[in-house]
């Protein structure tokens, strides 16, 4: 399942979560502004090295209001600074 | 870089440094506004070669959103070609109006460059100060282009029509290393507007991109700041590559580096003026 955070803009965020889950790419989604912030699963990570699956993550992102599109790259030091964080919103 | 051999004519090519040549002629000599960016270079390599070493002089202005890569090409090229140059520091960073950074903050910057560099050159006995603004360029947004006509500084490669393509071809055939070389704008422009500039993230983004050339990334190259989180953007062509984990286990290492506690890879890669899309400056 999708996850969706950040915050909620005329950009639909939801929609685009879910959008993407539909293409199979596992992935939790973060909004910031017209950037679009994927934080995908090891499995969604291996199917956006493929270009046509980056290029209908951007067709779908261009749909539903955003600019640009990045994933986020794992880190320990994420992973360490995300535990005391405010738990994700869920779509 | 592959350049397409194809679209620039050697007719073109020819016609327009001849018209260049002609135009150094009537008003030299000249002092060149130089970055060691692939048009300064190419524009004070055609003023030395053309005028002589005693009539052209490359001023470089230095400041802490100019990079230290980037300077150290500009002494080398010049070096290469015998450009006389010299070197002054500007303080736009202590312009509040700079720091805010403004969509328009390339104005304050340029302002504060030829407000300092004008004034040498005409004591230098150079009276005529010309920037290596291309035609290119004309199409874009660009503010700092107001501060150039404000102190009289001409831009032959635009003014002739010389394209970035143009200029490319006709640093090859000189044989000045830069004809391959990506664009490289200031540091600042990794900062979307409104975003304060300081000389702390121009470092952390500097420190940043040069890691990233340290892993063999030689192609267009940003990283842009969002406060913690950096946007790597690479060509397109190289982003296939860098989506192999480990891969990107090493490239966020290097970033991570320069302070960043996010580091994010844009989907889409490179692209000229990605902010002023973000931030509705221009079309997407």
């Amino acid at each position: 399942m999708s996850e969706l955070r950040g915050e909620r803009t005329s950009r639909n965020a939801v929609a685009l979560a879910a959008a993407i889950a539909e293409l199979g790419i596992e992935c939790a989604l973060e909004a910031r502004g017209g950037l679009a912030l994927l934080l995908p699963t090891p499995e969604g990570v291996a199917a956006l090295q493929v270009d046509e699956s980056r290029r209908a993550v951007l067709a779908l992102a261009k749909e539903h209001g955003f600019t640009h599109v990045a994933i986020e790259l794992p880190s320990e030091r994420r992973r360490s600074s995300t535990s005391a964080d405010a738990p994700l919103l869920r779509d | 870089m592959a350049l397409d051999l194809d679209a620039v004519s050697e007719a073109d090519l020819a016609a327009k440094t001849s018209a260049l040549a002609a135009w150094l002629h009537a008003n030299a000599p000249v002092a060149i506004g130089y970055s060691g960016g692939v048009d300064s270079a190419y524009l004070a390599v055609a003023a030395r070669q053309t005028l002589g070493a005693d009539r052209a002089l490359a001023i470089i202005g230095r400041s802490a959103s100019y990079p230290a890569e980037q300077w150290a090409t500009a002494r080398d090229v010049a070096q290469r070609f015998d450009v006389k140059v010299l070197e002054l520091d500007t303080g736009e960073l202590d312009d509040p109006r700079y720091a805010a950074n403004p969509s328009n903050r390339c104005y304050y910057c340029k302002t504060e460059l030829w407000s300092r560099l004008v004034p040498v050159a005409h004591s230098c006995g150079f009276p005529t100060v010309v920037d290596g603004t291309n035609a290119d360029d004309l199409s874009d947004y660009r503010p700092g282009a107001q501060a150039a006509r404000e102190h009289r500084v001409a831009s032959p490669l635009a003014e002739l029509g010389f394209t970035k393509l143009h200029i490319r071809h006709a640093s090859r055939a000189l044989g000045i290393p830069t004809w391959q070389q990506p664009s490289s704008p200031c540091l600042s422009s990794r900062l979307p507007y409104g975003t304060e500039v300081t000389r702390g993230r121009l470092r952390q983004i500097e420190l940043a991109e040069a890691a990233l050339r340290k892993l063999g990334i030689a192609g267009d190259l940003r990283v842009r700041f969002h406060e913690e989180l950096a946007r790597v953007e690479l060509a397109p062509t190289e982003l296939s590559a860098w989506l192999d984990p480990e891969r990107m286990a090493v490239l966020t290492e290097a970033v991570s580096q320069a302070g960043f506690t996010r580091v994010a890879l844009d989907l889409r890669g490179f692209r000229s003026g990605s902010l002023n899309v973000l931030h509705g400056v221009s079309i997407a």
